[in-house]
């Protein structure tokens, strides 16, 4: 039954294009992942995205360059275009 | 014909026209006088060797290149002229030919890209799909407009060619586009004495000055100038002289404020290379148009100022007839210094000026335009469609006319131009339109013809490879879409299997099958929309067939008519599960004739417990959110916003099919329902509720029918009795299944029964911060007492008691609480008016409860 729904898909995007209007998770160059309802793509992985949360990992450094254990920072953003060069990858959220 | 590097010396006219040659190149290390010189030669030749398409153009470039060279310009420019000019008699040959100015304009460019740098850009075949196509499919032929006529008066030199229709008739409407007007003709040379130039060459008495005279004799104030410089402003506006004329439309001012700065020479007539081709000038008009819609028109007051009377008069553009006060010094001054700051920003810019030819920039243009070319132009460019076709509509109430969104190039192409601007292509409008469509249209056939001939073309780089492409399958510039995509599967080849049970689609099936649902009502929508005119019987027909069999194929891939059990949930269930599905089904219920919606509805509501908003509801809200872990709490708001994406996309739907009803349907789908499922737990969600009230409503309104309707004369008809009796029976069924559970409906005691510990306390309580949810709790109150209010009108008489009964307590409790004084004013209110609605229904009210 899978090939059914396998011989329309001719291209990687089109994997994506399942994901439209669901909520995904995308992962970021610069240690960022963000999840949200994917609204539109393209072919260089330009994303458009609402109710955003953007998750940010961050290892401080002290002064005599010792770092500090990673840290989190999250924000919200009701929407969001994000630039395709960053992405690395884009998937469903599990649930 | 000469190569590029151009040591052929056995040209014919070379030897006649150029004795200077040999010393062109050792005087001039720059390419640029040496070129211009050759051109010269060439040109002078040209009468001679027409046929012979023979250019020496590139003869001084092999030793002479320089990159970047500028501080050769000063004698580009001719600066010391005098130096040099023993040898080359500028003067007479220029006298002589002043029309070759042409050629000089395209040979300042230093850099070779191609051959056809130095080649007439009339040479290149203007629909090669290829760039080596491009360059090299015509034979050269020398245009004979490069006889034109001695008197440098570029105006009438013009006004043969094709170019006019551009240059000469937005005379008035946009001069900074074509030929100057006539106010910038006459010689009005700027009051300075810094000019010498002015003084030594003077005009002959009558002889109007061309604006490039004129340009360059500001241009080149230190210059003895003989009769002319070479006009090197000659050009094809390039991206340069664009930039320079927003740059100047933000320094009006300053430059009307101060007329005895030198004209920029941005001034010059965009004079045309008489040979190019006209379609590919308008076409790039037209881009720019596009681009830049306002510098056509704010462009216009310009030349006024410029040609002003020498008074700084600081006029504004449209100088009405309000004097507006004298700017200070210090104004002046601060503009005059940006002024100053510009011009040397343009100058230093100056220096790229016509890197490219007219050919270049037409070859980018229509590379440009075969991209924006579509198969489908109107859903490419949907949104700004659906925009523009908007902002039409409210044009249209102010009296405007209509402009076409897409331009139908060819059979399957077509651009779409709809937009913000109501008339994106200016005053160009229609004829530029038309032109451009030409063009692109023959380089879609060009490809065309060309895929026939080497259609593995469309398989190159495939692989990864990259290819400049060769001459049997040339690298395309324009991918035309060579097949559609194939139906490519039975609509419900997904469910293929045989047999009554099989597992549940997965997720990726659901997807799968819901992006084709959605490219299906596209297509649909879009076919919808091209409607043929009513005058046209058979293509009506066709056109009816055509959307009938998409709707059949959409029918098809809802898989509402797979057996009831033949999978739980039901396809169809999963496919409106995801709030994608959810979203769709209003748009689908607009196309199904109404049959099959009320297919869709009986099946929905056999099973409605199937729905993940039904099966999966929220749960009833707790008093204190903080109780919950981060998942739980996530967990809740995804179902919430299931549940109200449900209400807010189906249920309307639902509403409306239920409309379309009569009593018999309704009643059968209600004792469906019953049969089907657990009554009192589809009620007890809110989707549940919604859809009963909706049925139950819907049939009291039938059969009170109260006002005839004389619009619609079939519904006026009385309730059939059977139909009547049938409805009774099985409402009463269903009350009396419902009855026992009917205080469990209500959101607040499922709360209250959900809660323990802690919560329990809290429950009710007067926590200031639960009052928004407290407020939110009441509007799901209100449905469900809606709910019951339509059952309570829906009773006979002894049920109605039975209800009250039933409801007694919820009662009670409720106007109790309206009226005990924690109760926020708003919440007593709401409370009140919720228990109202139910037993205003039997007529009652709740002031009268003790």
């Amino acid at each position: 039954m899978d090939d059914a729904a396998n011989s329309g898909i001719s291209e990687p995007l089109d994997l994506v294009k399942l994901s439209l209007g669901e909520r995904v998770f995308i992962k970021l160059r610069g240690d960022r992942t963000v999840t949200g309802v994917l609204h539109a793509y393209d072919a260089h992985m330009n994303v458009v995205l609402s109710q955003v949360e953007e998750t940010i990992h961050l290892v401080d450094v002290t002064e005599d360059g010792n770092p500090l254990p990673p840290r989190v920072e999250r924000r919200n953003v009701e929407m969001l275009f994000v630039r395709g060069d960053g992405v690395i990858l884009i998937s469903p959220t599990q649930q | 014909m000469s190569g590029f590097f151009g040591f052929d010396t056995s040209l014919p006219g070379r030897g006649a026209a150029g004795q200077g040659q040999g010393r062109n190149q050792q005087q001039n290390t720059s390419g640029f006088p040496a070129s211009a010189a050759d051109d010269a030669f060439a040109l002078g030749g040209a009468g001679e060797e027409e046929d012979l398409a023979v250019y020496t153009w590139g003869e001084g470039m092999g030793g002479g290149l320089m990159e970047g060279g500028d501080e050769m310009n000063d004698e580009t420019f001719g600066d010391d002229l005098g130096a040099v000019s023993n040898n080359f008699q500028f003067s007479a040959q220029t006298a002589a030919q002043p029309s070759k100015g042409y050629g000089h304009g395209q040979t300042t460019g230093k850099i070779a890209s191609t051959q056809s740098r130095y080649k007439p850009k009339a040479a290149y075949d203007p629909f090669a799909f290829s760039e080596d196509d491009f360059y090299s499919s015509r034979p050269s032929k020398k245009t004979t407009t490069t006889k034109a006529p001695a008197r440098p008066k570029p105006n009438t030199a013009h006004s043969g060619s094709v170019e006019t229709s551009w240059n000469n008739k937005p005379a008035v409407s946009s001069p900074a586009w074509g030929t100057a007007p006539s106010s910038m003709t006459k010689p009005t040379p700027p009051p300075s004495a810094s000019f010498p130039s002015q003084s030594q060459a003077p005009p002959a008495p009558g002889h109007i000055k061309s604006l490039e005279e004129i340009e360059a004799e500001m241009a080149q104030m230190a210059i003895p100038s003989t009769s002319s410089a070479p006009p090197t402003q000659q050009k094809v506006f390039s991206l340069e002289e664009i930039e320079k004329q927003m740059m100047e439309q933000n320094v009006e001012p300053a430059r009307q404020a101060t007329p005895q700065q030198p004209l920029p020479p941005r001034e010059a007539t965009p004079t045309q290379v008489p040979g190019l081709a006209a379609s590919g000038y308008s076409s790039q008009q037209a881009l720019l148009d596009s681009m830049f819609p306002e510098l056509g028109k704010a462009a216009q007051p310009l030349p006024q100022g410029g040609s002003g009377q020498g008074t700084p008069s600081f006029a504004p553009d449209q100088a009405g007839p309000p004097q507006p006060p004298r700017p200070s010094p210090e104004e002046l001054a601060r503009m005059e210094e940006l002024h100053k700051r510009i011009t040397a920003k343009i100058e230093s810019m100056a220096k790229y000026n016509n890197l490219m030819g007219s050919s270049d920039k037409d070859f980018i243009t229509r590379i440009q335009l075969s991209q924006l070319a579509t198969a489908d132009p109107y859903t490419s460019d949907f949104y700004a469609q659906v925009f523009s076709a908007l902002k039409r509509s409210r044009m249209m109430a102010e009296g405007q006319g209509e402009n076409p969104t897409v331009v139908q190039l060819s059979a399957g192409l077509g651009l779409g131009v709809g937009g913000p601007v109501g008339n994106r292509f200016g005053k160009m409008g229609q004829n530029t339109m038309t032109k451009l469509s030409t063009q692109v249209k023959k380089l879609v056939e060009n490809r065309a013809q060309h895929q026939k001939v080497a259609n593995t073309a469309a398989l190159q780089g495939a692989l990864g490879r990259v290819t400049r492409g060769n001459a049997a399958a040339p690298r395309p510039v324009l991918a035309i879409p060579t097949s559609n995509k194939p139906e490519n599967r039975p609509a419900s080849h997904l469910n293929e299997q045989t047999g009554i049970h099989r597992a549940a689609l997965t997720k990726k099936q659901i997807m799968f099958a819901l992006e084709e649902l959605y490219d299906a009502i596209l297509e649909l929508e879009q076919m919808r929309r091209d409607a043929p005119p009513p005058t046209a019987m058979e293509e009506i027909e066709v056109w009816h067939s055509r959307c009938q069999s998409k709707v059949d194929n959409i029918w098809r891939r809802l898989m509402v008519m797979e057996p009831l059990d033949i999978s739980n949930p039901h396809p169809f269930i999963s496919l409106i599960n995801p709030v994608k599905g959810q979203k769709l089904f209003p748009r689908l219920l607009r196309h199904l004739p109404q049959n099959q919606t009320i297919t869709l509805l009986s099946l929905l509501i056999a099973t409605y417990t199937q729905l993940d908003v039904v099966a999966r509801a929220p749960p009833p809200p707790v008093a204190d959110s903080s109780l919950l872990t981060r998942a739980d709490r996530l967990d809740r708001a995804k179902r919430e916003v299931e549940t109200d994406n449900f209400l807010q996309f189906v249920i309307p739907g639902v509403d409306m099919i239920i409309n379309r009803c009569g009593l018999g349907l309704v009643a059968g789908v209600l004792a469906i329902s019953a049969q089907r499922s657990e009554v009192w737990r589809v009620a007890s969600t809110r989707p549940g509720v919604a859809l009963y009230t909706a049925l139950l409503s819907k049939a009291q309104s039938v059969i009170r029918a109260p006002v005839p309707d004389p619009m619609n004369p079939q519904q006026n008809q009385q309730v059939d009795p059977a139909e009547l009796d049938q409805w009774s029976k099985t409402f009463t069924y269903f009350l009396h299944v419902l009855l026992p559970h009917l205080p469990d409906l209500f959101p607040s005691s499922l709360a209250q029964k959900a809660a323990f510990g802690p919560g329990a306390y809290l429950l009710g309580g007067d926590n200031p911060l639960a009052e928004r949810e407290g407020l939110e709790m009441e509007k799901r109150e209100a449905e469900v007492w809606g709910f019951v209010a339509v059952l309570a009108v829906n009773a006979q008489e002894e049920d109605q008691t039975a209800l009250v009964g039933a409801l007694r307590e919820k009662i009670l409790h409720t106007v109790q609480a309206a009226r005990h004084p924690s109760t926020s004013k708003e919440r007593a209110e709401m409370k009140l008016r919720n228990v109202n609605m139910f037993l205003n229904g039997l007529g009652l009210d709740a002031s009268m409860i003790e």
